[in-house]
């Protein structure tokens, strides 16, 4: 059996079907590569690689183990599980010395770029041992299913939170050289991965107080709510939407927004709403996603009628201020979902990006829109202002941002932004990228006037925009006036009853919890003994498994698990870098799941008591 | 020459160094800059036995010496930094340390 046999045999046991995948692959595949294979001065097999008339060595010829070996001496020890993001399989000797070296189980993500260096690859080397020490996973261009989307996916399952302080990514020698768009593709899916987690996790702890009441506090207003999938029904296609956010350049052309109004979909985020009643301009909508947002934003007599864009982990006082029509979107929340499902109206939901302004672009898409224009949208600290003048303060103080990223500017050069802010620019690129991919016809025009420039957009004043674009009259009040509330009346007695009914859930929770308890007791008992039975340790764990399945099924633990994600975060960091007897294993599951189901004890017999207040008056 | 060959087996040292450790890959500039000092540099190897070995030996050192300085230009060419570090760390180095006192050998070190 040739070492190329042996290697597909391999995978074939770690990825099922991956050896048919390869073979497959290389039957059919085309490349504009060549791959030669010469022998080195210490007699090992190195490639040299001829792509768009360009002649370069993955490996020296004279010292092949070198620079690997200097690599991997500079990890040093990596703790077990640690992710390595290895671009490039050219030069085994990489990954060879990563497997060989490292003394604890990592988990390795290789990406080869080419399917016919990766072909070579398994001719060269044998990797069954690497394979039974460490998790490797081969991403290769032109292997079915392995394309950018479900890269990113992957990726997303590996680069966790706790693991970001030890994550490493390497890209081979000569690979930025060979495959320079898809090693720059590469590091932006690492890097954009790590900062979504990042502040993924941020968010997290920072709402995960006040969401729960938040939702139960919001839900009342599904009552009377609509759903942004109504929107459909009677928005025109034809007029452009426009997004108005509170950007520093938003003092530049804000009157100009006067022209537009009855010419275009207006919807202005929440910060944004001071600077234009004071101007004289009411949106046709506004949008409220955060849960801490001050009410001070949008308190505004003037406000309290527009329609408003909003989520149900919104600010409740906000929600309960204002006085005109809701509309929510779905969200996940599975309580609320039983709800938005009787409704009869389709799903729909708004792609995040991190931003209320964000929100907006991908809800004015979503209904169908093919023309967006963006206002205030610096995404930049423009003139070094983080807002418009008369958001939060009059006159915004200017920040030093001496220290900040720089990225290219609409009209200058280069202006600097927050990571925040780059995160949400990113995220408009990778968004409308990907609709005009779809739909060639969908247009974003950049009118904020400064700041960051994004990409695929057209970059114009505002006053030409609107001459251009606002061309047709149009009443979005009256359209909107014609909207029934989503819920009829049979829907709302059902929905009545049952938010009425979810203490009742809270209260079958605590029970299944308590369950859950004597089990992990059951678990540290037997865990006690000198000689443990492993019998009764395996059956004793299938039903901790067993019961934890059933309280993850039940609808109100998803608020649990939210509240909780910080103890989570804590149990599952200790257990990446721990080496344990199963004895010890079992007691220490024990011990941190006593405690995890307390927890979620403790919470339940909480929000049972918040359910209670807030759902036995729904008139 | 020696204070000459000392300079540019401290600049090789550092660029090695810079690779290995930093992964800082731009070797391509920076040995453009040395070009002249290399070339230099194997022509006075050529010159003659210097090093008063075995004349075969010599020899085979000779061709050796001019296969790294091929591979270093053809490296340049196809901004190969792999094959560049590869000739000059690899290669090119051990020629020039063989010129090199110990004592300055070592003051790199503390350099790096």
């Amino acid at each position: 059996m040739t070492t190329y046999e042996k290697n597909l045999k391999t995978l074939a046991v770690y990825y099922p079907e991956m050896d048919r995948m390869i073979e497959k692959a290389e039957k059919e595949a085309e490349s504009d590569i060549e791959v030669i294979e010469e022998t080195s001065y210490d007699d090992e097999g190195i490639l040299k690689i001829t792509k768009d008339g360009k002649t370069c060595y993955l490996n020296g010829k004279r010292d092949t183990k070198e620079a690997a070996q200097s690599w991997v001496k500079t990890l040093g020890k990596l703790p077990r599980n640690t992710p390595v993001l290895l671009m490039g399989v050219g030069n085994y000797f990489y990954l060879k010395e990563l497997a060989e070296q490292m003394e604890h189980k990592i988990t390795i993500i290789v990406y080869e770029p080419s399917l016919k260096i990766f072909l070579k690859f398994l001719e060269m080397v044998d990797i069954e041992r690497w394979m039974d020490k460490h998790l490797i996973i081969f991403w290769v261009d032109g292997l079915d299913g392995m394309d950018e989307k479900n890269m990113k996916e992957m990726l997303q399952q590996i680069l966790k939170y706790e693991m970001l302080d030890h994550f490493k990514y390497f890209i081979l020698p000569n690979y930025e050289l060979l495959f320079r768009e898809e090693a720059v593709e590469f590091i932006k899916s690492c890097r954009d991965i790590a900062l979504k987690e990042l502040s993924g996790f941020s968010t997290n702890r920072l709402f995960s107080g006040v969401m729960v009441k938040n939702l139960f506090s919001n839900t009342r207003h599904l009552y009377k709510g609509y759903k942004t999938t109504q929107f459909i029904d009677v928005i025109p296609r034809d007029i452009p939407g426009i997004v108005v956010a509170a950007g520093p350049s938003l003092n530049k052309n804000i009157m100009e927004l006067k022209k537009a109004k009855g010419k275009a979909f207006i919807v202005a985020v929440d910060t944004a709403m001071k600077p234009l009643i004071k101007a004289g301009i009411i949106p046709d909508m506004f949008a409220v996603i955060d849960a801490l947002k001050p009410i001070d934003l949008v308190k505004e007599e003037e406000a309290k009628k527009v329609p408003l864009l909003t989520t149900l982990n919104a600010a409740p006082e906000v929600l309960n201020y204002h006085t005109g029509m809701k509309f929510f979107f779905n969200e996940g929340y599975r309580f609320a979902e039983e709800i938005f499902q009787r409704s009869g109206h389709k799903m729909g939901d708004v792609s995040s990006g991190g931003s209320v302004a964000t929100h907006v672009f991908s809800l004015l898409h979503k209904i169908g829109i093919e023309t967006i224009i963006l206002v205030g949208q610096d995404l930049a600290y423009t003139n070094n202002k983080a807002y418009a003048d008369g958001t939060f303060q009059d006159v915004i103080e200017e920040s030093d941002t001496s220290n900040f990223m720089m990225v290219e500017g609409n009209y200058e050069e280069k202006v600097p932004t927050a990571t925040d802010l780059k995160l949400f620019l990113d995220w408009y690129n990778m968004y409308i990228e990907g609709v005009q991919k779809r739909k060639p016809n969908f247009r974003v025009i950049n009118a904020t006037e400064g700041g960051a420039k994004i990409q695929n957009t057209e970059i114009m004043t505002l006053k030409e925009a609107i001459e251009q674009e606002c061309t047709k009259e149009v009443n979005i009040e009256e359209c909107l006036e014609k909207l029934p509330p989503m819920l009829n009346d049979e829907a709302k007695e059902w929905t009545r009853n049952y938010l009425q009914n979810i203490p009742e859930e809270f209260k079958k929770l605590k029970k299944d919890a308590r369950k859950m308890k004597n089990y992990y007791r059951k678990l540290d008992k037997i865990c006690q003994k000198k000689n443990i039975d492993k019998k009764e340790y395996l059956s004793i764990m299938k039903k901790i498994e067993k019961q934890m399945k059933i309280i993850e099924n039940e609808n109100v633990y998803q608020m649990i698990a939210i509240t909780m994600s910080n103890a989570q975060y804590i149990l599952q960091g200790q257990q990446y870098f721990q080496e344990k007897s199963m004895q010890d294993e079992g007691k220490e599951i024990a011990q941190m799941g006593i405690g995890y189901v307390e927890d979620v004890e403790r919470l339940a017999a909480v929000f049972q008591k918040y359910a209670e207040e807030i759902f036995s008056d729904l008139s | 020459m020696e204070e000459k060959i000392q300079n540019l087996y401290g600049e090789l040292r550092n660029m090695g160094a810079l690779f290995l450790i930093y992964q800082k890959r731009d070797n391509i500039e920076t040995t453009k800059k040395i070009i002249p000092e290399i070339q230099e540099f194997v022509l006075w190897f050529l010159e003659k036995n210097r090093l008063e070995i075995d004349e075969t030996v010599y020899q085979d050192m000779s061709r050796n010496l001019l296969e790294i300085l091929e591979d270093i230009l053809e490296a340049m060419k196809q901004r190969d930094m792999v094959l560049l570090h590869d000739a000059a760390v690899n290669g090119l180095l051990e020629y020039l340390q063989l010129f090199v006192e110990s004592e300055q050998e070592e003051a790199t070190d503390d350099d790096l």
